[in-house]
């Protein structure tokens, strides 16, 4: 029995050596230790009728048999597992460079509404109230409110639509009639921006049009002063072009402010080198801001005497055209998709 | 305006540091915007004029002439694209080695002998930009050469002989000015310059007029608030040119020499700020000058040559008969100075700021004396200017003389106003304090009077800032922008921690908008808010409806929008050329004016018209025939920011521009909040849109006033497990899922939920039915169901189907 079984490890250990793929491996695995007509398990079966002594050193030995064919056999099917695995993965090869399809289309926000949002969610972060309002507008709110007399240039035909029929309404020809509206609506103190639509009755070409969008910004509180104005503006510059940037402020008549000024941020293509952009002055105009006139408080309802303000505005579709290198205005409100499509 | 910088030097003394440049920064920073410096003194060196002898067309090019020219010491050839070239012209020529500006515009280049294809250029025949000459030669055509010939020059004399003496100048934008009348002469501009440099401000000293006899003038002003004041004084002249200094003056900063008479004024003017005009006395018969307001009717033809209609709202200046000048705006032409007058009636008056805005918008007509007198100038200037406007005629001219009193109606001088403030204010007002001495010092060489008292600073504002300077915060500006804006520290407000307000309407927009952006694919555009009578007309609407723009850009879209899509309609138009899909959004307001909007004032009972907030999108696909599905599509995924609240129901109004059978209003805790319908096939014929076209429409603003942002909730998940089935029934075309829905949901409690996953139409099934196929889930809570339940409930359903819709279920 004992040399039977020696015999048998020695011819299986040949056998599964010689297997050539899985497939005979198999087969010969099958042949030896199959449950039925293996080999091995047919040899095993005489192992009852032998005595109780000799069952013990052969019942050893078988099992010491049994694991070495099956561990040759196990160690055999890796090799060949792993020679498979192998050439699938190669053969498995695809052109990682093909654009996945069909080509999934998407949407595009315009340029404006991301500039825009960018913003309002700066002013959200530092406590602001983000507003609107309507677009058109009372003439009292447009104009008188905000301190702009009646004999305002402004006020000419040719800078303000106004409406048929009705002489005292006017398309709001900036943000700034929510000043006024906001003042009365919340009293002080007040932070609020103003994000929106304005019109001007203006001839459209590459750098003009007569629809444009506004963001303006209202602090009014006890003690507001100009250097917290300039701090404002600051951080909206650096928000805009980085923490180099630097606001330069230069005075501006505003009838709403006193004082008024235009703010410039230095250039962010030529970092205030002087380039075209910038027309080689290396600054770029951005806003126009200024401490509230006493006037504008009075018509909020806010007593000037004690409270005081600042307010600044500044162009969106400006900001998004130096934004993007949008160099014809006229794009903004085309509707054209190969413009849209690539924002 | 163009300001000399030669000519400030006259009123400053500037050291040779204070160049131009310098001078232009810190006005730029501290008074008004300079938006170039043009230097006038280019470098002439071998520019000379010359006399073309011929000019045969060039052999390869239409447009070129070969010229033979003459320049004194020698003959050349050159090769002229000059419009205007001719035989005989004096004309001015760039010899190789001459720097010149091409076509006026960008830095110097030196010239060098070249061919122009294929033809010898030795040199070139210059346009007036190219050499400094374009104020005095103004082009009337973009390719035309500077003709000299007037001038009588011999050729080969050098341009340097002609231009003046080198001077810069610097633009000023007109707009920085608009509040500031004191800038509008050199000695303004002086002023501001004497206080940014710390170099003193020579005074304005003028002779006072000797009076003379022989004319007797009258004035009379009948209405004292329009002409606060009214100076006159006649001389007795000989018209003739402006001696040679005056004219380079004059053309330096772009105005047109004319004669003698009207060069001086011009420079006073110039000079002072301050317009003066001069009467030919031959039209003021007795002296007689009536100032008054037009006569309904009355015309005159100004010096422009151009007749115009007057109004009673417009100042005329009148002889005993007839208007002789438009007050502050233009003088007549009738009534002006010519060669032979001999005697003048210089003018020197103050007018109201706002009749002669009035009069000039009126007439269309801005002219360099109506743009001074808008802005509000000194009276007190009045006196200076006429004084300085006769020492200078006398001076060009030793025999012309003063032949009458000087007139001064309303001499009242204008007596100088004064406000007192807290000296501290300008902390209060700046957040950093500036050393008191220094705010005296600013103010006074701006020439305010300071005293202070107790704290208290009484200031006494000159009469030439009495328009601008009427408030303590108008003095806080005047030392802040002297003493800079640079030096202000930025520092930062502090706030309590209070968070904003929420803004419904904002979150909504921004929510709806981006779903449909990112999940969709519609891209976002913006349109004008403004519409045409076309496009009202394609979409089935009336004119009537729509409230109009006054003053239109063009008469072409003259009504403000009701809806976002006629503009959205035009948008698929304009591209839809190379796309088979276009999916477009917009969030924007339109106008209705039956609807009550905000206040119009705060206390008034004026309301404006509704301006509600719009979401609008729409759909086209050349090959989709029911783009109703796509865009109910798009609304099905705002639910994400809706919630199961929107119901979708047939429209119960037809509404504009929809078609009528493929239509629904979308309901929102019961009100009508918008719509999801196909655009009317004859609305898309109309508009020019060869496929089916779906609109999705939302009032944001009406969904804010109600939105909650959707709570998800939480059922716990099934103990016992789901059996799903599915089934197909053939039903009616007209029966709607919602019916079918209907019996589902009362057949059986064991069935839990449902999902339609496929709808048929076809001729298998006959052509007036439909297939829906549908996902049954059946289930229990408290135990598995067995397959015998499952098959009863199934069979209820069914049942139910057939009997109820008159279905057929198919197997």
């Amino acid at each position: 029995m004992e040399h039977k079984l020696e015999e048998l490890k020695k011819d299986a250990l040949q056998a599964v050596k010689a297997a050539k793929d899985k497939l005979h491996l198999e087969e010969v695995a099958n042949k030896l230790l199959g449950r039925k007509q293996g080999e091995l398990t047919i040899l095993l079966k005489g192992l009852k009728d032998l005595s109780d002594e000799m069952r013990k050193s052969a019942g050893q030995l078988a099992n010491e048999v049994k694991q070495t064919i099956e561990e040759a056999i196990n160690v055999k099917r890796n090799t060949f597992e792993a020679e498979e695995m192998k050439t699938r993965l190669v053969e498995e090869k695809i052109d990682i460079s093909v654009p996945a399809l069909p080509k999934k289309t998407r949407g595009h926000l315009h340029p404006n509404t991301i500039v825009q949002r960018d913003l309002e969610d700066l002013f959200s972060s530092m406590g602001f109230t983000v507003l609107d309002g309507p677009e058109l507008e009372s003439d009292y709110y447009n104009f008188t409110a905000l301190n702009i007399p009646e004999t305002h240039p402004a006020r000419d035909m040719q800078d303000t639509f106004y409406i048929k029929g009705h002489a005292n309404w006017v398309m709001r020809t900036h943000t700034s009639p929510m000043q006024v509206r906001a003042m009365q609506k919340y009293g002080a103190p007040l932070r609020v921006v103003v994000l929106g639509k304005c019109f001007r009755n203006e001839a459209t070409d590459v750098r003009h049009e007569h629809t444009f969008y506004q963001m303006e910004g209202l602090v009014v509180d006890e003690n507001i002063t100009f250097s917290h104005l300039k701090g404002v503006l600051e951080i909206v510059a650096k928000h805009l072009y980085g923490d180099d940037t630097q606001v330069r402020l230069r005075p501006k008549f505003y009838p709403f402010v006193e004082p008024g000024v235009n703010g410039e941020v230095t250039c962010f293509t030529c970092q205030g080198k002087g380039c075209r952009l910038c027309k080689n002055s290396g600054w770029l105009e951005i806003f126009g801001a200024g401490l509230v006139h006493p006037n504008v408080l009075k018509e909020g309802g806010i007593d000037p005497e004690k409270y005081q303000g600042f307010a600044f505005g500044f162009g969106l579709t400006r900001l998004a055209m130096l934004q993007y290198g949008i160099d014809d205005i006229r794009l903004l409100e085309s509707g054209n998709l190969s413009f849209l499509e690539q924002f | 305006m163009l300001i000399s910088f030669s000519w400030l030097r006259y009123h400053v003394a500037l050291s040779d540091t204070e160049t131009p440049d310098a001078v232009a920064d810190k006005l730029k920073l501290s008074t008004v915007e300079v938006e170039g410096i043009v230097r006038s003194g280019q470098p002439l060196d071998n520019i000379v004029v010359g006399k073309v002898l011929s000019a045969e067309k060039h052999p390869e090019a239409d447009r070129l002439k070969v010229c033979h020219v003459d320049v004194g010491n020698e003959e050349l050839d050159i090769v002229c694209g000059g419009s205007n070239v001719a035989v005989g012209m004096l004309v001015v020529v760039a010899k190789n080695g001459a720097k010149v500006k091409w076509h006026g515009e960008g830095d110097l280049v030196e010239l060098k002998p070249t061919k122009i294809r294929g033809v010898v250029s030795n040199g070139m025949i210059c346009g007036a930009d190219e050499v400094g000459l374009i104020n005095r030669f103004p082009k009337k055509e973009e390719k035309e050469i500077v003709d000299v010939t007037s001038l009588k020059l011999k050729p080969g004399t050098p341009l340097a002989a002609i231009v003046g003496s080198p001077d810069a100048v610097l633009e000023i934008d007109n707009k920085s000015l608009s509040n500031r009348p004191d800038l509008w002469g050199h000695y303004g501009i002086a002023r501001e310059v004497a206080v940014l440099t710390g170099r003193p401000l020579k005074p304005y000293v003028v002779k006072s007029i000797k009076k003379g006899s022989g004319v007797n003038l009258s004035v009379s002003v009948a209405e004292q608030q329009l002409c606060p004041r009214y100076m006159a004084v006649a001389m007795s002249v000989t018209v003739v040119p402006s001696p040679t200094w005056l004219q380079e003056k004059l053309i330096v900063i772009g105005i047109r020499p004319i004669n003698n008479v009207v060069d001086v004024l011009n420079y006073v003017m110039l000079d002072t700020s301050q317009p003066l005009h001069a009467f030919d006395a031959r039209h003021l018969p007795d002296g007689a000058i009536v100032v008054r307001p037009a006569q309904e009717g009355e015309t005159i033809v100004t010096l422009d040559e151009k007749q115009r209609k007057l109004t009673p709202d417009m100042l005329v200046i009148a002889n005993k008969e007839k208007p002789v000048a438009i007050a502050g705006v233009m003088g007549g032409l009738e009534s002006a100075v010519k060669n032979d007058t001999t005697t003048i009636v210089i003018e020197s008056a103050n007018f109201n700021a706002t009749a002669i805005r009035k009069a000039t918008t009126k007439l269309g007509l801005r002219t360099d004396a109506s743009a001074r007198f808008e802005k509000g100038l000194d009276p007190n200037v009045c006196e200076t200017a006429l004084q300085k406007a006769v020492e200078m005629l006398s001076a060009i001219n030793k025999t012309f003389h003063v032949v009458s009193e000087v007139v001064d109606v309303g001499k009242s001088k204008r007596s100088p106003q004064q406000l007192e403030m807290p000296i501290n204010f300008f902390e209060k007002k700046l957040g950093v304090a500036i050393p008191p001495k220094t705010t005296r010092d600013i103010l006074m060489r701006l020439g305010f009077g300071v005293k202070e008292k107790k704290g208290q600073l009484l200031i006494t504002i000159p009469t030439w800032r009495a328009k601008d300077v009427t408030r303590a915060e108008d003095i806080v500006e005047e030392v802040v922008r002297i003493y800079g804006y640079s030096a202000i520290p930025a520092s930062l407000p502090v706030f309590p921690i209070t968070p904003p307000e929420k803004n419904t309407l904002q979150t909504l927009e921004r929510n709806l908008l981006d779903t449909l952006v990112k999940e969709e694919a519609f891209t976002e555009v913006y349109n004008y808010s403004f519409v045409s009578d076309k496009q009202i007309e394609r979409i089935g609407d009336t004119k009537d409806r729509y409230l109009a723009l006054d003053n239109p850009l063009s008469s072409e879209k003259p009504y403000l929008r009701r809806c976002l899509v006629l503009n959205l309609l035009e948008n698929i138009v304009d591209n839809s050329a190379n796309r088979v899909e276009i999916k477009l959004v917009e969030v924007g307001k339109v106008f209705r004016p039956e609807e009550p909007g905000m206040r119009a004032t705060n206390n008034g009972d004026e309301l404006l018209p509704a301006q509600d907030t719009y979401l609008t999108a729409v759909y086209t696909n050349k090959k989709d025939q029911n783009p109703f599905v796509k865009i109910r599509q798009a609304l099905e995924s705002l639910t994400s920011v809706l919630d199961a609240g929107l119901i979708i129901k047939p429209a119960k109004e037809a509404g504009i521009g929809r078609h009528p059978a493929r239509n629904a209003d979308l309901i929102y805790k019961g009100q009508v909040v918008g719509a999801i319908y196909e655009l009317h096939p004859a609305a898309s014929r109309n508009f020019g849109i060869d496929s089916r076209v779906g609109v999705l429409k939302l009032n944001v603003s009406k969904l804010a006033d109600q939105w909650q942002p959707p709570k998800a909730g939480y059922t716990s998940l099934p103990s016992y497990p789901e059996v799903r089935r599915d089934i197909a029934i053939v039903v009616k075309k007209d029966v709607t899922f919602e019916q079918v829905e209907k019996t589902l949901k009362q057949a059986d409690p064991l069935l839990v939920a449902y999902e339609l996953f496929d709808v048929y139409e076809g001729a298998t099934i006959g052509q007036e039915n439909k297939s829906l196929a549908l996902h049954l889930t059946f289930s229990h809570t408290e135990r598995t169901l067995t397959s015998d339940e499952v098959d009863k409930a199934y069979q209820k359903i069914t049942d139910n189907l057939i009997k109820k819709l008159v279905a057929e279920v198919r197997s």
